[in-house]
């Protein structure tokens, strides 16, 4: 008998426990589309959405994209590759927009998106190497223009008596100038998957193509990173900095200069955002020939060629590459704009960000980054074998042998 | 009405099948899946999904980001649980002394091992950095002017891997060895004191072989946690420099998650689980043995 009470007990405490554990389902609310978002942990998330929604008249329904990289790439690729249709429009960076565009899971906007009034105004070459695919097709609309800026300390600049940095001979002057007694005159992010912004600036800068390895300007540029760090000019503990270890050092003065993304709110936060201390400088001319080359990102809206809410996402899409939804963007999370026109527009000149922008749009060649279909594995890859040299494990010959099999294997 | 013990024999079959079905599907069968992926060139990036039959397990010996993961993965397991027994059983013993304080320090020494290994990853990545890093700021104290990046050369960079699985995980091995040391009765030690034994005498003869067999049976899941282990080496160096600390979970995940190299990181799935079940029978058929 007891034993049976116990039973009893047992299966309803059971019972109970399921009971509770199965969640309340309401009835779905009725959405226009699905967006799948990076920008959910902004304060100010929700009054952009406010204000998307009103100017575009649609209900939308926001699933948060994962904070970790990793993750929220491969839960996208999973949605694409399965012809998941719950979502309609995500936001990717470059490197899914590399390894998505020739996977026919993007819909292509040339004919109801990015016509042809509008797309002038956007970077051509990053359209060109990072939105277009093999046919032709653009297939996102860029969310805002980033650049890998050149930013320089201008107490150090002032301390050694150099008022700019404009070509290698100013470039290697600096370095000469301000590195010893624990301070770099360059400094970097060489982490093996951040490393790869900067060989790539790097090879633009000497004039090479970063899938051309047996160019000699490649070589040269490998040669130059090389000798900053044979020469106590660029510290080799780098390699083992992102930016989250690269912003600190610069934010105290252990740095001359160095490329970073962004509008420059690391320095900002620290107080050392200013004409007079940390400031965006105009990318060097390497080349000699007055050629300056500069990389600008972005996080591109996509529509999901599963998607049964066609015509929603293109409403949504159209508003995001307006003027109106740039402006939101800008107002919201300080994305600068991505159409020249509206930049001019919306920006005020009182950004610190402006006048620097507005010169490499004009002034430099504006590239997207060489990115292949599987890029993270391309770029671990070449990270890895740039540290190898940079520790003398290969020499730069080496290297660059090496890194041409990797763009034969990977491209 | 009675019920025969005959017709009662299905009850407990009835009762655990909503556990086995949920196991089937939730284990069984990613396993089966895994094991037909292993022999499929499944490339989601570049559309590619082909069978290959051995050719993914043959790719395993001739490419060189496994080998060193391979490599760094049995340092790591020798190394680290070399000195998981060592000092962990040192420790035990520091621990089961009678002094004031005990069970204070017993609490705290477990702290390191609650916090999740995500946290101690990215703290250990500041902790040895050159210029920012508590460990050289504390080296400075002895030797001013120490430089050193731990993470940006082979060895060192290993050897920091190694000492922060250790810093987690120590104490909790302790703690279990602890509690087989408290099993042994202070009368053998009174016994073998009278007899003209002394500490090191009893160490050897008494202590250790009465906590052999706890050790080694603790050695089953450690061995086993430090061949899975990914977590630490994510967060920290992300297998850097290079690929030298890319332990062989971490080129699994990097393979089957970053790279969406589905078919060759199953492969090399199905040879560590193959790895870990002859490790967990040689343990058991040596644990035994010296049971016998």
């Amino acid at each position: 008998m007891k034993k049976k009470t116990i039973s009893i007990f047992l299966a309803a405490a059971m019972t109970m426990g399921l009971a509770a554990g199965t969640p309340t389902v309401f009835a779905d609310e009725e959405y226009d589309l699905t967006l799948y978002s990076i920008m959910t942990t902004d304060s100010d998330f929700d009054d952009w959405l406010a204000n998307v929604e009103e100017a575009t008249g649609l209900n939308i329904n926001v699933i948060a994209a994962p904070t970790d990289s990793d993750t929220r790439q491969q839960k996208i690729t999973t949605i694409l590759s399965t012809g998941d249709s719950s979502v309609d429009i995500i936001e990717v960076n470059d490197e899914m927009c590399a390894a998505f565009k020739n996977s026919g899971w993007l819909e292509g906007l040339n004919d109801t998106v990015m016509t042809e009034d509008i797309r002038g105004e956007f970077p051509q070459g990053y359209m060109k190497d990072m939105i277009t695919d093999k046919d032709g097709n653009i297939i996102g609309v860029p969310g805002y223009s980033g650049y890998l800026a050149f930013w320089v300390n201008q107490e150090i600049l002032d301390e050694v008596g150099i008022e700019s940095i404009e070509t290698k001979e100013d470039f290697l002057a600096y370095m000469e100038a301000v590195s010893g007694d624990g301070r770099y005159g360059y400094g970097g992010s060489w982490e093996k998957t951040y490393v790869f912004n900067e060989i790539a600036q790097f090879v633009n800068m000497f004039g090479g193509d970063y899938f051309d390895w047996t160019k000699e300007e490649n070589k040269e540029a490998i040669q130059f990173l090389h000798d900053l760090v044979a020469n106590g000019q660029t510290p080799i503990d780098q390699i083992a900095d992102k930016y989250e270890q690269m912003n600190p050092k610069a934010n105290d003065g252990k740095y001359g200069c160095w490329f970073y993304w962004g509008m420059g709110s690391e320095y900002d936060n620290e107080g050392m955002l200013s004409d007079d201390k940390i400031h965006m400088a105009m990318v060097p001319d390497f080349s000699g020939k007055g050629e300056r080359s500069i990389f600008t990102d972005s996080w591109s809206y996509v529509l999901n060629s599963a998607s049964p809410n066609k015509e929603a996402a293109i409403t949504f899409l159209n508003y995001m590459a307006s003027e109106g939804g740039m402006e939101a963007s800008y107002k919201a999370f300080a994305r600068y704009p991505a159409r020249a026109d509206v930049a001019e527009k919306v920006v005020p000149d009182t950004d610190p960000g402006k006048e620097m922008y507005s010169r490499y749009a004009s002034e430099c060649n504006v590239n997207g980054r060489p990115m292949v279909a599987q890029t993270m594995e391309f770029i671990s890859d070449m990270g890895t074998i740039f540290q190898s040299c940079m520790k003398d494990e290969i020499t730069v010959d080496e290297f660059c042998e090496k890194a041409q099999q990797l763009v034969e294997t990977y491209q | 009405m009675a019920v025969s013990k005959k017709s009662m024999r299905w009850i407990p079959w009835l009762l655990i099948l909503p556990v086995v079905l949920i196991r089937i599907f939730t284990t069984l069968y990613p396993i089966l899946a895994t094991i037909k992926n292993s022999f499929y060139d499944i490339r989601i990036l570049a559309g590619v999904n082909e069978f290959v039959g051995l050719a993914n397990y043959m790719k395993i010996f001739h490419d060189p980001k496994v080998i060193t993961s391979i490599t760094f993965t049995i340092i790591f397991v020798l190394v680290s649980m070399a000195l998981h027994i060592i000092l962990g059983v040192g420790l035990a013993m520091i621990l089961n002394m009678k002094f004031k304080g005990r069970r204070f320090i017993r609490t705290i020494v477990l702290i390191p091992w609650a916090m999740p290994t995500v946290v101690i990853g990215m703290a250990a990545k500041w902790a040895f950095n050159n210029d920012y890093g508590l460990i050289n700021d504390f080296i400075r104290w002895f030797v001013p002017a120490y430089q050193n990046s731990w993470l940006i050369n082979t060895g060192s960079a290993r050897g920091a891997v190694i000492a922060m699985d250790l810093w987690k995980d120590l104490p909790f091995f302790a703690i279990l060895v602890l509690s087989g040391l408290q099993f042994i009765s202070g009368d053998i030690y009174e016994a073998a004191k009278v007899d003209g034994a002394n500490g090191i005498q009893c160490f050897f003869r008494i202590t250790l072989p009465l906590i052999a067999k706890n050790v080694l049976t603790l050695c089953i899941p450690f061995t086993l946690w430090r061949l899975t282990s990914f977590d630490l080496v994510y967060a920290m160096t992300s297998g850097g420099p290079g690929e030298d600390t890319a332990l062989i979970a971490y080129r699994i995940t990097t393979e089957a998650f970053t790279n969406l190299n589905v078919g060759y990181a199953a492969a090399l799935a199905i040879m560590l689980f193959l790895v870990m079940a002859l490790i967990s029978w040689i343990n058991i058929r040596f644990m035994n043995k010296i049971g016998d």
